[in-house]
């Protein structure tokens, strides 16, 4: 994680940065050099935006498939993204700007909203044998908050350039300001999901059964989607719609670690930081020296695991 | 003879279930296939009706190849009730048993003056005249298995393949339709159907040929195949042959 | 007889959206003048009528006739109420061949659009196959068909952000509108009706896969070769109306289900109520797209997809 943040400081920029500058900038600042200060304005918080944003989707991601015991579970296709999108073009073009936060709280009202409406249509809190149904469910909430995104983005177009950036799912915009709204509540959310993952565990064992060993399922299941929620609600806020880590990402710190939830939850923070990071890193080599959104990147990568985890498990 | 099987060997997905079988089914008689689970007594029937594809030999109809003959054409010769029947949406019951005269009609499925009456008169013979306005899918399970028997008589065949007609039946109804086989059997038509309950073949069939593990054991009269030694190696069945008291047709009655 | 009242009324509302199309939108143009409008080239509104929502209106006649059909064939093949073109991603599929030809070759002539979505759609028609296998639930299908539909639009987006410079002609074409189309893609519209003849042929085998493969097998029906036709017919509609007007979802899936409502489920009649049916619904979506907020325009496949989304979860919490 630590080699690829330092990659991304210095790699494929406009302005040639030498792998050294990226270091002496963070040790020895040097006040004359550009590339130094490219680095430190630009750079840096731009790295940390997406290690948080990628650590906050995977831990998103492994609550919501230890919730559901759906292994296709996660935000962008529960709906969650899409509702979050809404959620953001509603407040942005309806309401005048309201700031980072104001979006933020927007994102995770509407993404809470579509996560709720597609758990109750696709009878997502019965654990059970009902996964694909939940992922359709998931799949036309999408739809039709996209639909409504998109009608809303035509119709008030003064406003709609912000909500197309956001859509896309981009990191160039990320700066200190992005990096302090956004921190806070990424700490919160990924405390809260070390804390409820022992809890987790025992879910995956079965309602019945959790319950016989004495969690309390209704608490667990709150909290899991508060935190899920207050997780996806504030990394797209921040950066926008990127889809794809939160089913990723706990699969594969599950091959690498196993099922323990306390184990693999970290792990998985881990692998989401430096899979965002990779990916933004390498949105910016694709078509250098323009830059492609790295949530386009991440989405291609994403379909084709998606279609394999379908094929791969019986429905 | 009519129909008949040579060497016939068929399965899925590369296994045999059914192995070099040469048969020869009597016609104008009530013939029962029987046998415990897995014997590849469904599979057989199956293949009698060109669901499967042999193997291995062939099917044989008037001397001829099952697949050799063209599809419409032996549908006017060979009808088939399977044993599960999926539950058509939007259809009503008398379009339903109206399919039945597809091998008669033009592309478009018009059905004429004759179709019509054929029509009305397989609907009173399964009493399901009453229900003609009725949703397939409104019905319960007992008048459903009638309605789709009703279409395959409206094919008006002289071959009537069934498989475990009985099985989801009340009582009353199984009585009811073994009758109505034994009906259409003296108004000319070949019978060939799967059983589950060795009583009622005994006592409605006229042929029965036992089969295990893909071969066939004993084919025959009622009288001569069922007996003791059969249902021990067949069925692993400790049982006494009786006389019905009432058809005077074999009974075995389990120890 | 009912059947035939159905069938009077279905037309009777078309006929009356056709007309509502040609009066409202960003101008007014008074009934009574429409018909002079059409032919008289003085007449102020001529361009309008005759040029803009004529060829447009009966674009959208078509395509939803065709889309409609497309997913009536696809639902009687499949027989899974889940299924239809833009839900098993032959649409997207459609799409995307779509766009990389515009990209890559913009200089290229139109007329070969249709036949490169033709090409598309097969593809993900067979990829959709070879990943599924005939024996596949009727959930694993959907859901397999809206992860390869999602590959293909993340594809389509990949492309629209790295080639930013065609982006224009395919971001118009890709959000399912009818906005500017006319006379040149109706023509290229018109050679794909002979599918429609094509698809009302196989309306009694249909009916026979409707009552399971053995009996339709048992009843003289080719099962696997009326299957094949099917597909390759509703394919082959799907692909041209995507040429047109890009992916306009959820009319292939809606248009069937509530015609079966309607008319029951022979293909006899389902299948011409359906085209009426489809016709009628983008029609609708079409003018409130023009007319709820002018003179901006909505894509008429976003009026689709608010009212078919529901739809479809509405279908899903009644699928057992």
């Amino acid at each position: 994680m630590l080699l690829i943040s330092w990659l991304s400081l210095f790699t494929w920029s406009s302005i040639t940065i030498s792998p050294l500058d990226a270091l002496q900038a963070l040790y020895q600042f040097d006040q004359d050099s550009i590339a130094q200060h490219i680095v430190r304005d630009l750079r840096l918080p731009r790295v940390l935006v997406a290690l948080l944003v990628g650590a906050c989707l995977a831990a998103a991601g492994v609550i919501m498939q230890g919730l559901t015991l759906n292994p296709l579970a996660s935000p962008s296709v529960l709906g969650v993204n899409a509702g979050a999108a809404l959620g953001m073009a509603l407040v942005s073009t309806i309401t005048p700007w309201f700031g980072l936060l104001g979006t933020t709280m927007a994102a995770m009202i509407g993404g809470g909203l579509a996560w709720s409406l597609v758990m109750l249509l696709g009878s997502g809190w019965r654990t059970g044998n009902e996964q694909g149904r939940l992922v359709l469910a998931g799949v036309a909430i999408s739809a039709l908050c996209a639909a409504l995104t998109k009608a809303l983005v035509i119709i008030e177009e003064d406003q709609a350039s912000a909500v197309i950036t956001w859509l896309a799912g981009s990191l160039t915009d990320a700066r200190w300001q992005t990096f302090d709204a956004f921190w806070p509540v990424a700490v919160v959310g990924l405390l809260g999901a070390s804390l409820l993952s022992p809890s987790l565990n025992l879910l995956q064992l079965g309602d019945d059964n959790a319950r016989n060993l004495g969690v309390s399922i209704g608490f667990v299941k709150l909290i899991g989607s508060f935190l899920v929620l207050l997780l996806v609600g504030a990394s797209l806020g921040a950066v926008g719609s990127i889809s794809f880590v939160g089913l990723l990402v706990p699969h594969m710190a599950k091959l690498l670690i196993g099922q323990d939830h306390r184990r693999f939850l970290p792990i998985a923070i881990l692998l989401g930081a430096s899979l965002v990071a990779l990916a933004d890193t390498l949105s910016r080599a694709i078509i250098f020296p323009m830059e492609t959104p790295a949530g386009a990147i991440l989405a291609l990568i994403g379909a084709p695991f998606f279609i394999y985890m379908v094929r791969k498990k019986t429905l | 003879m009519s129909l008949s099987t040579q060497q016939l060997s068929v399965g899925y997905h590369q296994k045999a279930i059914v192995k070099h079988i040469d048969l020869n089914l009597p016609e104008g008689k009530i013939i029962a296939l029987l046998g415990p689970n897995g014997c590849g007594k469904s599979t057989l029937l199956k293949a009698l009706a060109r669901l499967l594809t042999p193997m291995q030999g062939e099917v044989q109809w008037q001397g001829k190849a099952l697949h050799k003959i063209p599809s419409k054409q032996l549908a006017r010769q060979i009808a088939l009730l399977p044993q599960t029947q999926p539950i058509p949406e939007g259809i009503k019951v008398k379009d339903l048993v109206a399919y039945g005269r597809s091998p008669y009609t033009g592309f478009w499925g018009r059905t004429n003056q004759a179709d019509q009456e054929i029509i009305h008169q397989v609907m009173q013979e399964t009493g399901i005249s009453e229900l003609a306005e009725q949703l397939v899918s409104e019905l319960s399970g007992g008048q459903r298995q009638r309605v789709w028997l009703a279409m395959t008589l409206a094919q008006d065949t002289p071959y009537l393949l069934l498989d475990e007609p009985t099985t989801y039946m009340d009582l009353n109804h199984q009585v009811e339709l073994m009758h109505l086989l034994r009906r259409l059997n003296q108004q000319g038509k070949t019978i060939i159907t799967v059983l589950h309950d060795i009583n009622q073949a005994a006592r409605y069939c006229d042929h029965l040929i036992v089969m295990k593990e893909g071969h066939i054991i004993q084919q025959g009269l009622p009288t001569d195949v069922l007996t003791r030694e059969l249902l021990k190696s067949v069925f692993s069945l400790e049982a006494q042959i009786h006389q019905d008291p009432i058809a005077k047709t074999p009974m075995c009655v389990v120890e | 007889m009912k059947l035939v009242s159905y069938f009077f009324i279905l037309s009777l509302i078309t006929l009356f959206l056709v007309i509502a199309n040609l009066l409202f939108g960003a101008v007014s143009v008074p009934l009574d003048s429409i018909v002079d409008a059409f032919w008289d080239h003085t007449n102020p509104n001529h361009f309008t009528i005759h040029e803009y929502r004529f060829p447009r209106i009966i674009i959208a006649l078509l395509v939803g006739a065709m889309m409609a059909l497309a997913g009536a064939l696809v639902q009687g093949v499949i027989r899974n109420p889940l299924a239809s073109p833009d839900i098993l991603g032959v649409s997207h599929g459609a799409g995307l061949a779509a766009v990389i030809y515009m990209t890559f070759f913009p200089d290229a002539a139109i007329e070969w659009l249709p036949l490169v979505a033709l090409l598309g759609s097969f593809l993900a028609a067979i990829i959709l196959w070879r990943l599924c296998g005939q024996h596949s639930t009727t959930v694993k299908l959907a859901i397999t068909g809206v992860a390869l539909a999602a590959l293909y639009a993340s594809c389509v987006d990949f492309l629209m952000l790295v080639k930013p410079l065609e982006i224009n002609n395919a971001l118009l074409w890709l959000t399912g509108s009818l906005w500017g189309r006319g006379w040149t893609q109706l023509s290229l519209l018109l050679p794909w009706l002979v599918l429609i003849p094509a698809a009302l042929w196989l309306a009694k085998p249909l009916n026979l896969i409707h009552l399971g493969d053995e009996h339709a097998t048992s009843l003289g029906t080719h099962t696997n070769t009326v299957r094949l036709a099917a597909l390759a017919i509703a394919v082959g509609l799907t692909a041209s109306c995507v040429a047109i007007c890009g992916p306009i979802g959820f009319l292939g899936l809606v248009a069937p289900h509530l015609t079966r409502k309607l008319v029951g489920g022979r293909h006899q009649a389902l299948l011409p109520a359906t085209m009426l049916v489809g016709a009628i619904l983008l029609l609708l979506a079409d003018l409130a797209a023009r007319t709820i907020d002018p003179p901006i325009e909505l894509p008429a496949g976003i009026m689709t997809a608010i009212i078919g989304a529901p739809y479809f979860l509405w279908l899903l919490l009644r699928s057992k």
